[in-house]
């Protein structure tokens, strides 16, 4: 019984692999750097429904467990003292388990709820380990044994929300029992404690060291606009107008939404049965992101409605694979695309929406802030800062999340919900949808100063969702 | 040799091994899909020639246009010029598209597209064009292609007169995706089965709204966007349109005509038979300007051409390269009959000189019926006729109704009609064009049918059409 499955041992090995690289990408670093939480944040926070409030002792020794296996939970970034260089991981001597881990009490679901958001919307301490674990016990209102939830805050630079849901789905159990003598990854050597300073310099030896190959390519680009100026000047003309077209093409965003702060976030879950969301994607020739994106606009649709706003589109920010459009692959970008607040028929909603996010794969600068981000990287913060301000921020963002397909556990409680309320660029609303089994766990992230009626929001949500369902 | 890619024969194989019948919609593009290049910038070059664009007009044309090649909003120029065309007479637009048709739009329209329409309307799929375009474009192309279904964006009409507005959105990227997806719900098409054909970077919505995209001669963006997707791109050959060389060639050849005529006659003159020497003279000018200009000839069955000797030769035509081919295929032995309006015309004095036409007075019937008489008298005494039944030229291979002189005439003399189909004359030399272009002609000697009367003639007439039809529709391997 309390033998190690093999599903569990694999899973725990490939999270002892997950993430290893030294430094961070280039991307990271722009967010990283751009950060200015929480107005312009990359903090996600993942709520856990449990069944029972699990064992705190084994909960704690689990949590040790895992970042133990999972070394990242126990790095922090550091940074260069001058932007030479990206910054990088370094194991944290100070690492204290109890910072990071601790427990509260609450009476009600929607109270947790609300203390959530308020530890997403305390920004870290960027000294220190970028993640935040609490335990909400006393879910179920005084009544019997209750419900609890455990709440993850973390920060892009160590997962983004992808890679927090395969992070935790790797961690938890499939089994309620203990598995005493774990395993562990081997035991990696702890990164020397890099210095700030020495990191800049020797950022800076490298982008010297590389000075004559970029000379070489940039006398070489000169050259070749030189002698094949209709080449490069049409080439160069086509890019810029994918640009814009990218910033500026979309619908403008909806004044039922607005005033934005980006400072009050307010959190909502909803559950919906998959399959017949599945099945609706389908019938439109879309995906399950397509019907995700189609879902909120259907609930966003009921609320203009209700507020008697006649808005026909709005934008929404998607993402988009730079691989192939329905694979997973790695290489993602954002990309905002107008939604359709106009069409009542769900099915005929997912084929607009298709339309609409296929369109993007005719944007040659669809991958610009990947191709520009090294670049901003070696400029003060502010600048990355206000590159990723350009883009015209969307209603709403909408993001799917392939989740656990089986049954998890964690410490002893059965999880019954994964929730990744995401932050809150510019936008009023943040939707992640996570598949948990049979089930669609939506979280809802609002910008409660720019609704103006947060529960008619929520009412017409789950009525959207109760539409899907048939 | 079919004359199409194999990409296109694999296509066409893939359409008829598909689903059948009317739930399956096929949805093609007008512009850049199924004809070369685009329509509204033949009637705004029309509009620029004949009527006065103030140069306001122009210059927020142009600006417009520029602006949405550059990441603007690439609808806006279409709304300019429909706000431009406010207070104009929808008739008058009609028949301007109808004459724009005949003399430019028609020799765009690509063969292989035409031949891609075809296997979906044997296939009994329902056929749309779905484009931006209005259907003052769309209508003529999409009627010469037998497409009945128009998914387009609609003008405002008041009294007659535009008023500058669209009834609707403008039918461009999704909104032509909504108009397809609306159309296929009104028409119970299974857009999951069904195809959809599009070549620019905005279609991107609309084949994605269909279960068997094509990108058709995609633009670069749309071509990236269908590898990303894992779409089918197809490449078809554009109509060959009139480049410097092929003018140069096509003046070298009228004069290899001339000269040809010239030789000919002399040496006729030189042996004292002026029936020989016509002869030679047909065989000069029709072998000397074809090969100056590079057109050459791939004929099935050539030698039903001299099997019912004297004949009345029958063929479609779409070209003044008709005349030619045909007097190089005939070779020696025919003439033509031909209205006496032409006998003074430059470009038919030198022919006439050559071929002795019978000059039919259609304004006398009497004498019309003598002049016949006189040409059944000439084709008796061995001298086969050449005749286009369909009377004029068609702007496109669509075949017009045959006329039933020519079979009067083979009933009279007593003589078999030879069916001759000429397949792509009119894509070397378009209707209106004066340019040859350099091509290979393909043309197929149907089997010769003898013994005429009058009683069964109507409907032996129509059989006859309809082979024509087949053969140009499937060509013979």
């Amino acid at each position: 019984m309390s033998d190690v499955s093999d599903e569990d041992v694999e899973r725990w090995s490939g999270a002892a692999g997950w993430s290893s690289a030294p430094e961070l990408t280039a991307m990271q670093t722009l967010l990283w750097r751009a950060e200015r939480h929480p107005v312009q944040s990359s903090t996600s926070t993942v709520v856990i429904d449990l069944d029972r409030a699990p064992d705190w002792d084994r909960l704690v020794a689990a949590t040790e467990w895992g970042t133990r296996l999972v070394r990242r939970l126990r790095q922090r970034v550091v940074d260069p003292v001058v932007p030479t260089a990206a910054p990088t991981w370094a194991d944290d001597p100070t690492f204290d388990l109890a910072y990071h881990l601790r427990r509260e009490q609450v009476a009600s679901r929607e109270e947790m709820l609300v203390h959530a958001a308020q530890i997403a919307l305390r920004p870290f301490d960027r000294t220190r380990p970028l993640w935040e674990g609490v335990l909400f016990e006393g879910l179920g209102g005084g009544e019997g044994a209750g419900g609890a939830a455990y709440v993850l805050k973390i920060h892009h630079a160590l997962a983004d929300p992808l890679g927090t849901v395969q992070l935790l789905s790797m961690l938890q159990s499939g089994q309620r029992a203990h598995t005493p003598r774990k395993p562990l990854g081997d035991e990696v050597v702890a990164p020397v404690e890099p210095d700030p300073v020495d990191l800049a310099v020797t950022g800076f030896r490298t982008g010297v060291a590389s000075l004559p190959g970029t000379v070489r390519a940039t006398v070489r680009r000169v050259g070749l606009a030189a002698t094949r100026p209709q080449l490069v000047v049409g080439s160069t003309l086509r890019y810029g107008a994918s640009v814009r077209r990218l910033l500026t093409q979309a619908a403008p965003p909806s004044p039922e939404l607005s005033p934005r702060t980006g400072r009050m976030w307010s959190f909502l879950t909803l559950d919906a049965p998959l399959e017949p969301l599945r099945s609706v994607a389908r019938l439109g020739g879309g995906t399950l992101d397509d019907a995700a994106v189609a879902l909120v606009l259907g609930g966003l649709r009921r609320y203009h409605a209700r507020r008697d706003s006649t808005v026909a589109e709005l934008p929404v920010g998607v993402r988009v694979s730079l691989d192939r459009a329905d694979d997973l692959g790695n290489r993602f970008a954002g990309a905002l695309i107008s939604g359709p607040l106009s069409i009542e028929d769900p099915v005929d909603r997912v084929a607009a929406v298709r339309g609409e996010v296929l369109s993007l794969h005719t944007e040659r600068a669809l991958e610009v802030l990947d191709v520009a981000a090294p670049l901003l990287n070696r400029m003060p913060s502010f600048v990355g800062a206000s590159a990723l301000r350009t883009a015209e921020a969307p209603d709403a963002f909408v993001l799917t999340l392939p989740g656990p397909p089986h049954r998890r556990y964690m410490a002893g409680a059965e999880v019954q919900g994964m929730y990744v309320l995401g932050p809150l660029p510019g936008a009023a609303l943040t939707v992640c949808l996570v598949t948990c089994g049979d089930t669609a766990c939506i979280g809802v992230n609002v910008d409660a100063s720019a609704v103006a009626d947060l529960a008619g929001l929520a009412e017409c949500l789950a009525e959207e969702v109760a539409a899907f369902a048939g | 040799m079919s004359g199409l890619s194999t990409a296109v024969t694999d296509a066409i194989a893939a359409i008829e091994a598909g689903p059948q019948g009317p739930s399956v919609g096929a949805f093609f593009d007008l512009d850049g899909t199924l004809v070369a290049g685009y329509t509204a910038a033949t009637f705004y070059g029309d509009r620029l020639k004949g009527r006065d664009v103030s140069p306001a007009e122009f210059l927020r044309t142009v600006v417009t246009a520029v602006d949405g090649e550059l990441g603007g909003d690439p609808t806006r120029i279409a709304h300019v010029a429909f706000s431009a065309m406010r207070g104009e007479s929808e008739e008058a637009f009609a028949d301007l598209g109808e004459r724009l048709f005949r003399s430019k739009i028609a020799g765009t329209i690509r063969r292989e597209s035409r031949a891609l329409v075809l296997a979906h309307q044997r296939a009994g799929h329902t056929v749309a064009v779905a484009s931006a375009a209005t259907k003052y474009q769309i209508a003529p192309v999409a009627r010469d292609l037998g497409v009945e279904h128009l998914v387009c964006t609609r003008l405002v009409v008041e009294d007659g007169q535009f008023t500058g507005a669209t009834d609707g959105p403008m039918l461009w990227g999704r909104h032509k995706a909504s108009g397809v997806r609306a159309f296929a719900r009104e028409h119970a098409v299974d857009l999951a089965q069904s195809y959809g054909y599009g070549n620019g970077y905005e279609d991107v919505a609309f084949l994605s709204s269909v279960g068997h995209p094509t990108a058709l001669n995609p633009h670069r963006d749309l071509r990236a966007a269908a590898a990303r997707l894992g779409w089918p791109a197809l490449d078809l050959s554009d109509p060959v349109g009139g480049s410097l060389l092929a003018v140069g060639r096509t003046a070298a050849a009228l004069a290899g005509m001339n000269a040809g005529v010239g030789l000919g006659l002399a040496y006729g003159l030189a042996r004292g038979d002026l029936h020989e020497g016509r002869n030679a003279a047909i065989r000069l000018a029709t072998h000397l300007p074809m090969a100056i200009a590079g057109v050459s000839m791939n004929v099935l069955h050539q030698e039903r051409l001299w099997t019912h000797r004297p004949a009345i030769f029958v063929a479609n035509h779409q070209s003044s390269l008709d005349i030619p081919v045909l007097g190089r295929l005939l070779e020696r032995d025919f003439t033509i009959v031909a209205k006496k309006e032409a006998r003074w015309d430059p470009r038919a004095v030198v022919g006439s000189v050559v071929i002795d036409p019978a000059w039919i007075d259609r304004s006398d019937s009497e004498s019309a019926r003598a002049t016949l008489d006189g040409v059944v008298e000439r084709i008796r005494s061995g001298t086969s006729l050449m005749i286009f039944p369909e009377g004029t030229r068609s702007a496109t291979p669509v075949l017009g109704p045959f006329r039933k002189g020519a079979f009067h005439l083979a009933a009279q003399a007593g003589v078999p009609v030879v069916p001759v189909v000429l397949r792509n004359t009119g894509e070397l030399m378009r209707r209106s064009s004066l340019v040859l272009n350099p091509g290979v002609v393909d043309v197929c000697v149907l089997e010769p049918e003898t013994d005429w009367s009058v009683d069964d003639m109507s409907e032996r007439i129509a059989a006859l059409r309809t082979k024509f039809e087949e053969t140009l529709a499937r060509w013979p391997a």
